[in-house]
């Protein structure tokens, strides 16, 4: 484990953007996100979790597919710069995997590179995540709820904690042990170093309410499939889609085209599953026509489907949905009502 | 890197309208560049996204069997903004196409075994994908019976092919439409009726069923009636989709994405999703 002092981060943040595109969270409330940074007076530090998550970057809500003239088709991919990801909280980073098992890789088409998304591969696949700790989680945060942790070392290619002076750096991945090999000149963390990463791991979680076993609700919702409870769950969303948008790991999308025929372009943007009309066909059939039908989906896909597929779960519990809602839906007390109920059953 | 978004171009060979409203048209399509050719392998059951740049894109199920060379059918109901584009393409046009994509029948489940197909309306383009594939492997396959019901005369696909098919002997057809029409000489009632009356046996038999739901909803009971197993009844789903490759989340019904999982199920496993029927 590395030691940067704190009078060295500007160094060490000017040598990061010399080599990489570094992004790290930048803005106030709720224009923060991950941006690209050249400065370290970009980046704000003291924000706990963006208001929109790493998936921004990796997955932008507009991209062109390709332009089109005529039949000549042109694919636009800039090659750039690898990516380093500064301070990426643990949810993030899980979140960022779990994207990458449905864009980067095919479950269904394991080593088939056809099935494997090219605009994502382009981003992800070189660059590198650094897990930042988080010293004092928000009073949204669960992540504790879905087999997380404020300090999880599970998901990136480095991790760090934030101590009064300095930041401790260690490698998780291959990667992340590569580019620890590359630098030079920083100091080896102490043993009262360690100590201290443990007394905030400790402060930390205690900041989280008493976790609730999401994994739980995996084998439990099939049974409350048709329960009224669902009625009741709906009844406040309106279907904005607020939630999708701003959640790590919501990856809908629509693909449109732009323009006319003879000239304009393939965009994909993203979508949601609660929008009406997600699911309506030509024929003017809506296999989810129901607002009750819509919620159901998107909550089962986040609590049991994606266990079915993947063996994990889809929500890391960043707590970005309960922040954005207009009607204040907050999935805690979802998956609670649905424990109780499902335990009734 | 593979980039399976991009169409590949396709010209249009033959265009035949199948029906005097003219809302079923069938187009053959060949492929421009002949790498595309050679790369493109495919099973009955499977499907392509059409691609009209500046309009949008379509699944459509493959009719042309793999064993019909150096073309593509597809047939195409005029109901949206795409298929209404599709239908003004004409003889030499070209259109873009993705594929193939989805998963296919279970031919080589189906070796030594009969075969029973039921398919209603224009859902039938897969199903003479899979007719045309058990012909060409003739020996590889026992009895081959066929109910295909329409509308009315007027509205059944491949009309000139299925008069060559009722001749056959090595096959049993059956057509029937829902309405007694003058002039209609075969049967008259709805699929699922029809299917209970001839009694296909269940006996070392697979049976396939396309159609528009609400013929699926009354033919799998009986099927199960006429005994046979959950796991030997084979239908083929339908969803809205966008991307064709399992990650847009469109066409997602429970654990399954219907364009990489499926569009083939059996109904065994189709009882284990509680959205799917």
């Amino acid at each position: 484990m590395i030691k940067i002092e704190k009078s060295n981060f500007v160094t060490f943040i000017r040598s990061l953007s010399a080599e990489y595109n570094l992004f790290a969270p930048t803005g106030e409330g709720r224009q923060s996100a991950f941006r690209e940074v050249k400065d370290i007076k970009q980046i704000n530090s003291q924000i706990q979790i963006t208001h929109n998550s790493p998936k921004t970057v990796f997955l932008p809500q507009t991209e062109i597919l390709f332009e089109f003239k005529g039949d000549d088709i042109q694919s636009v991919q800039k090659a750039t710069k690898p990516m380093f990801f500064w301070g990426v909280r643990s949810c993030d980073a899980r979140g960022l995997n779990l994207l990458d098992k449905v864009m980067g890789q095919s479950k269904q088409r394991p080593d088939d590179p056809a099935f494997q998304d090219p605009y994502w591969k382009a981003r992800f696949d070189d660059a590198i995540i650094l897990t930042l700790a988080c010293n004092e989680p928000a009073s949204t945060c669960f992540c504790n709820w879905t087999g997380g942790n404020p300090f999880s070392k599970e998901a990136g290619d480095l991790w760090a904690v934030e101590t009064e002076t300095a930041y401790l750096i260690e490698p998780i991945s291959e990667k992340g042990k590569d580019f620890i090999k590359k630098l030079s000149g920083y100091h080896t963390a102490s043993e009262k170093d360690e100590q201290k990463i443990k007394a905030l791991k400790k402060q930390a979680e205690s900041c989280l309410q008493p976790a609730v076993d999401t994994k739980t609700l995996k084998e439990k919702l099939p049974k409350i499939w048709d329960d009224p409870l669902w009625d009741e769950v709906s009844a406040k969303c309106v279907n904005c889609s607020a939630c999708a948008f701003i959640c790590p790991t919501c990856y809908c999308f629509d693909i449109q085209d732009e323009g006319k025929k003879g000239k304009g372009k393939r965009i994909r943007t993203w979508d949601c599953c609660m929008f009406p009309i997600f699911t309506k066909e030509a024929s003017g059939h809506n296999p989810r026509s129901l607002a009750r039908e819509r919620v159901r989906q998107r909550v089962m896909h986040k609590f049991n489907y994606f266990w079915e597929t993947y063996g994990e779960s889809l929500c890391t519990g960043c707590g970005r949905c309960i922040r954005v809602c207009p009607v204040n839906l907050d999935i805690r007390d979802v998956a609670k009502q649905l424990l109780e109920t499902a335990s009734a059953a | 890197m593979q980039n399976t978004y991009i169409p590949i171009p396709m010209k249009v060979d033959k265009v035949v309208t199948e029906d005097p409203e003219k809302t079923l048209r069938t187009y053959d399509l060949s492929f421009v560049k002949n790498s595309d050719l050679e790369q493109f392998q495919y099973l009955p059951g499977q499907f392509c996204e059409m691609s009209l740049l500046g309009m949008g894109e379509s699944p459509f199920g493959i009719a042309s069997s793999p064993t019909e060379e150096g073309f593509l059918r597809f047939t195409i109901n005029r109901t949206g903004l795409v298929t209404n584009e599709i239908h003004n393409l004409r003889q030499g046009d070209t259109v873009g196409l993705r594929g193939p994509l989805g998963n296919w029948y279970p031919v080589e489940d189906f070796k030594g075994e009969n075969v029973v197909i039921v398919g209603g309306g224009f859902a039938f383009t897969t199903l003479r994908s899979l007719l045309i594939y058990l012909l060409a492997h003739r020996e590889n396959y026992g009895e081959i019976t066929i109910i295909y019901g329409a509308r009315n005369p007027d509205l059944f696909i491949y009309k000139d092919e299925l008069e060559t098919w009722l001749k056959r002997t090595d096959m049993k057809l059956h057509l029937t439409i829902d309405k007694p029409v003058d002039g209609w000489k075969h049967d008259t009632g709805f699929v699922p009726a029809v299917t209970e009356q001839l009694a296909p046996s269940a006996e070392k038999a697979w049976v396939v069923v396309c159609g528009p739901p609400v013929m699926i909803k009354y033919t799998l009971p009986v099927l199960e009636k006429l005994k046979f197993p959950d796991d030997r009844i084979i239908t083929s789903l339908e969803r809205r989709m966008k991307c064709g490759i399992g990650k847009c989340g469109r066409c997602n019904i429970g654990s399954q994405y219907v364009c990489i999982d499926g569009p083939v199920f059996s109904l065994e496993f189709l009882k284990t999703i509680p959205e799917a029927l």
